[in-house]
């Protein structure tokens, strides 16, 4: 291989031909016999080579963050720092709600009731019982309105004079929102459906959306009809205390466990159905599918008049509980369905009976294609309704509670799945005619009654109970059904609190709302956890986009739960959990998928590795020689200054 | 007549997987994502339903029994009550409709071809080409297209139950899909972790069938889980015995004693994990069957086997109707006597049509297989270039130096 000097001339080789480096020499003392090749040289190393080499090496470097840049994942920035603080913030402290209560005293004299009865002692006595309760009963449960109420007592004795506590501008309310003095004071206490009336114009009318709901108690001293103190609670929010010769210390308990047990914590047992089974899909939305199930078509055949149904009653529901959930609602008639358990008849009640040990073996998945609905998407619930039509060979089938008494409904729910009714045709003569049995619509009023006890399942899945009364600690309470609501949607289509109470409804926001904001902070956490423990997945925008949107609806429903606005808050805190969900859900994140630092190392070695190592290699050993013939050199050059 | 086929993947496929594997068990290894705050909420929840996830990961004719396997244990969580749409059955072969298969659209498990598996209303969700890792993890974790319908989607909840069945070849610390991927146990416990995360189980049970399957367990950390392997580390499985007249091994002998246990149960008995467990002998499976308990809390001897590998209900009573809306009386009409029964007729009859049809997939299978035969072509020349680039490699090595 031949070497360059710098100067064209003086072409040397290596092998010894120093005859040619001529020029140089004349201008030593040195001869040129003295200059050891191998050891020494005359001129300077030339630097051309050593420039090509590096410079090829210096275009690789060059290239390598253009390369690095080419080769990096794209992640889109995550609030990181904001989904762990919503996290933790949802994790440390549970959301709670403020909640008004107000308690009017109705027709309470001085004179009467033996004693002046002072707002303010009332209050704080009502107060310590109300603590009382709700520290023995809800253990912080979510979305209740924990130690966050305010209370309000009114002492009206009839003659247009009021006593107050005076907590009422504290508590965020505007003053016309309160009992205005007076109001009540002639109250037909004979009919509740129109007491309940008469309260709501006096009460509801100007704070149905302000500053959260405020529950009224009016205690109504005097012409009581029955001996007893009478409780009732209405279907907006409200209720109240009537009997004779009230004694208002006495109502003091009654009155507490009203605005615990039933505003506060919507009249449900604890531990029925477990706060966690919300029967929400993770997108906000719910099918409900109902369907009709003829055992034996062979023995008869039902149809129903869905779309009638639908109209007239199930519609409202959906109104009602819009801003828990978005439902939508699919019906199907199926034939040749029989149950999976068994039956056996019983001559003393006169029909089959099943019992409630075989319930869980009733629902025969292999026969009842059920899950037919094309509509609802990955992550919707389906809420299954069935109505089982026996045979004729197991009709009339009746249900057996472990007391030995026959069920009133027939009917009972699976959490998390539906529910399940059996309806009994109404005689139950096969039919025997030639050919098939005719086609028989279910009658109106059968239907109605179905409807019922579906409602009532459908509650009972939400976790709301159906009875007309609530036997809590101190007393009965019979809650009014809001049928007189219900014919008002039906003329004037208005959705205020119609098909489920008002109170129920809040109950219902509440708990929702707790339940998707906690849903969705733990999601935000744990996908911040999964984003930064791989350094080297990829993320899409859209899922920068979607978590940004959660956090901006979860913080919305934050701020309109602290002001007391239950629906709204509801509404966002779904949104704020189902853009959670499909931003951890999104298809992008597969640990399969997405590659680490060594596959890249992997991938793109084989294309520079090979030539890159030839490159360093021939600059190192160019930058060798170089040091070498410079050495050379300078021994030359220390030679000839001593030789001079 | 009884043969001992080994479900271990072969030595070469490992040898050449291995480099690979090396490099890239390091990415899931840091795919794990920590879940401690998920632990308290299980023990509160109510277990409300089933799901099974049924895998075989085998192609080709001679893993026939790893077909007949996944639908014993369809077949048997369908008769346990298990509902079609709550389990996803991954088949990644058709060996009904094999043109191979003396008996076209019948899988049987057993010499005396008394019950036919693939008899009515199964419902493969994935099969074929469709098995594969990145498949089979998305339906565990959950992530997948908004387009990918119901019924191949793993819908389940935080008071679910999940039954997990793989069946193939494997080997140490790895399941093979297909002949072309690995499920390492990495991915198996990262996914399980996920789901544990997301409260997609409150219980899971996981089984599996190959060779060495213990090994697969080894990375799982996630409480609530279950997991029962056919065979300890360096154990092959084997299968029970050769039919001759379809003249492959039809079944595997730890799902074939698993079987024999569940089919003397009904839907109704409540037979314990733990009786389940005790039933395999390890001189009949020629293996010993691995439990791993540990991370499973409550006493085996307590749990029915119904709590995973059927479908019991819990139901509440419903108490009381709710009366709040108006009755309207209208005058009671009976009977509709409708027209329609005819075209019912006709509808069924072009039912029946449908079902003489022939076999749709045998088409399919030997136009795959034809297809294969070029796949392989290409492989090997994928080899020959292989072999061709190291003397060109030498020769540049030898210039430059």
């Amino acid at each position: 291989m031949a070497e360059i000097a710098e100067s064209p001339s003086t072409t040397e080789h290596p092998l010894g031909t120093v005859g040619a480096s001529r020029s140089k020499a004349s201008s030593s003392a040195l001869r040129e016999s003295d200059v050891d090749p191998k050891t020494m040289r005359t001129t300077t190393p030339g630097l051309k080579r050593l420039f090509l080499t590096f410079s090829v090496l210096l275009s690789f470097l060059l290239g390598f963050p253009f390369l690095w840049k080419t080769v990096e994942i794209y992640r889109s920035p995550l609030p990181f720092g904001d989904m762990d603080a919503l996290s933790k913030q949802i994790e440390s402290s549970p959301l709670q709600f403020p909640c008004h209560f107000q308690s009017v005293f109705l027709n309470f004299d001085s004179r009467s009731s033996g004693g002046i009865l002072d707002p303010r002692e009332l209050r704080s006595s009502i107060l310590s019982e109300m603590t009382k309760l709700t520290s023995q009963t809800l253990e912080r449960q979510c979305g209740s309105c924990g130690e966050n109420f305010t209370l309000s007592v009114v002492v009206d004795s009839g003659d247009r004079a009021c006593r107050q506590s005076d907590e009422r501008h504290g508590n965020g309310l505007t003053p016309n929102c309160s009992y205005k003095c007076g109001a009540l004071g002639a109250l037909n206490l004979g009919d509740g459906e129109a007491v309940d009336e008469a309260l709501r114009s006096a009460l509801d009318e100007s704070c149905s959306d302000y500053g959260g709901k405020l529950y009224t108690v009016v205690v109504v001293n005097g012409d009581g009809a029955g001996e007893g103190p009478k409780a009732l609670v209405g279907k907006h929010r409200h209720g109240w205390i009537s009997g004779r010769e009230l004694d208002a210390e006495a109502m003091i308990g009654r009155m507490a466990e009203m605005f615990v047990k039933i505003f506060m914590n919507g009249g449900r047992e604890d531990g029925a159905i477990h706060g966690e089974f919300m029967p929400v899909g993770a997108d906000g939305r719910v099918v409900l599918s109902f369907s009709l199930l003829n055992a034996n078509p062979d023995d008869w055949f039902y149809d129903w008049d869905f779309q009638k149904l639908d109209d007239t009653l199930l519609n409202p529901v959906i109104e009602a509980l819009k801003p828990i959930a978005n439902i939508s609602v699919e019906s199907q008639v199926l034939y040749h369905t029989p149950k999976s358990s068994f039956s056996y008849w019983d001559e003393s009640l006169g029909s089959y009976i099943f019992s409630t040990k075989d319930l869980p073996f009733f629902v025969n998945s292999n026969e009842w294609h059920l899950d037919t609905s094309v509509a609802a998407g990955g992550r919707t619930k389906i809420l299954q309704f069935v109505v089982y039509v026996p045979s004729a060979n197991e009709c009339p089938l009746s249900l057996q509670l472990p007391s030995g008494e026959i069920s009133k409904t027939n009917g009972f729910i699976s959490p998390m799945w539906g529910g399940v009714m059996v309806w009994n045709p109404q005689s139950c003569i096969k039919y025997s005619g030639s050919g098939p049995p005719a086609r028989l619509l279910m009658h109106p009023d059968d239907l109605h009654r179905i409807f019922e006890v579906l409602m009532g399942q459908l509650r009972q899945l939400f976790g709301l109970k159906s009875d007309s009364i609530y036997v809590g600690a101190a007393g009965a309470y019979k809650l009014l059904p809001s049928e007189k609501g219900f014919t008002e949607w039906q003329e004037h289509k208005v959705t205020y609190c119609l098909l489920l109470f008002c109170r129920e409804l809040d109950v219902l926001s509440r708990q929702h709302t707790c339940f998707n904001l906690h849903s969705s902070g733990t999601t935000l956490g744990s996908l911040s956890r999964l984003v930064q423990s791989l350094p080297r997945m990829i993320i899409k925008d859209e899922i920068g986009k979607q978590v940004k949107f959660s956090l901006e609806a979860a913080q919305l429903a934050q701020t309109n739960a602290s002001v007391g606005l239950y629906e709204a808050s509801a509404a966002s805190s779904r949104q704020a959990r189902s853009l959670a969900e499909d931003a951890f859900f999104h298809p992008s994140i597969m640990s399969v998928s997405y590659f680490s630092f060594e596959h890249c190392f992997a991938v793109y070695s084989p294309f520079f590795l090979p030539v890159s190592l030839h490159v360093l290699l021939a600059a190192l050993r160019e930058w060798r020689r170089y040091k070498q013939e410079k050495a050379k050199y300078v021994r030359w050059k220390v030679k000839q200054v001593k030789a001079a | 007549m009884r043969s001992k086929l080994p479900d271990a993947a072969s030595s070469r496929k490992m040898a050449a997987s291995s480099a690979v594997v090396a490099i890239l068990a390091s990415i899931w290894l840091c795919s794990s994502i920590a879940a401690d705050a998920s632990g308290s909420s299980s023990e509160t929840t109510m277990h409300t339903n089933n799901w099974a996830v049924l895998v075989c990961t085998s192609r080709f004719w001679f893993n026939y029994r790893h077909m007949a396997n996944t639908l014993s244990l369809y077949r048997t969580v369908k008769r346990l009550g298990i509902p079609d749409e709550r389990i996803i059955l991954m088949l990644a072969d058709d060996m009904a409709c094999n043109s191979r298969n003396k008996y076209p659209a019948q899988v049987f498990n057993n010499e005396n071809h008394w019950l036919n598996l693939y008899g009515d209303n199964v419902e493969v969700d994935y099969r074929g080409y469709e098995v594969t890792v990145e498949n089979f993890l998305r339906v565990l974790t959950g992530r997948h297209e908004s387009a990918v319908p119901r019924s191949k989607r793993l819908l389940s909840d935080e008071g679910s139950h999940i039954l997990l069945y793989m069946t193939g070849h494997g080997g140490d610390e790895f399941l093979k899909f297909q002949d072309s991927e690995e499920l390492q146990s990495h991915d198996l416990a990262d996914a399980v972790k996920q789901m544990k995360e997301k409260h997609r189980f409150k219980e899971l049970l996981i089984m599996v069938d190959t060779c060495q399957a213990a090994t697969l367990f080894n990375q799982l950390h996630s409480p609530g889980v279950l997991a029962i392997a056919s065979s300890m580390k360096g154990e092959n499985s084997y299968s029970h015995h050769l039919d001759s007249d379809v003249g492959v091994s039809v079944v595997d002998r730890f799902t074939f004693y698993t079987l024999a246990f569940f089919e003397r149960l009904n839907m109704y008995d409540n037979a314990s994990l733990s009786r389940l467990f005790n039933s395999y002998d390890p001189n009949l499976l020629m293996s010993n069957a691995y439990y791993r308990t540990d991370l499973y809390q409550p006493n085996l001897q307590e749990v029915p086997v119904t709590n995973f590998f059927g479908s019991v209900m819990e139901t509440v009573h419903t108490d009381s109707a709710y009366r709040a809306f108006p009755q309207k009386n209208t005058p009671r009409e009976t009977r509709i006597r409708t027209g329609n029964t005819a075209e019912d007729d006709s509808r069924r009859s072009i039912l029946t049509d449908m079902t003489k049809a022939e076999c749709p997939f045998t088409r399919i299978v030997s136009s795959l297989e034809s297809k294969m035969e070029t796949v392989g072509n290409l492989d090997s020349l994928v080899n020959y270039g292989l072999v061709m680039i190291l003397p060109v490699l030498v020769v540049s090595v030898w210039l430059s130096t």
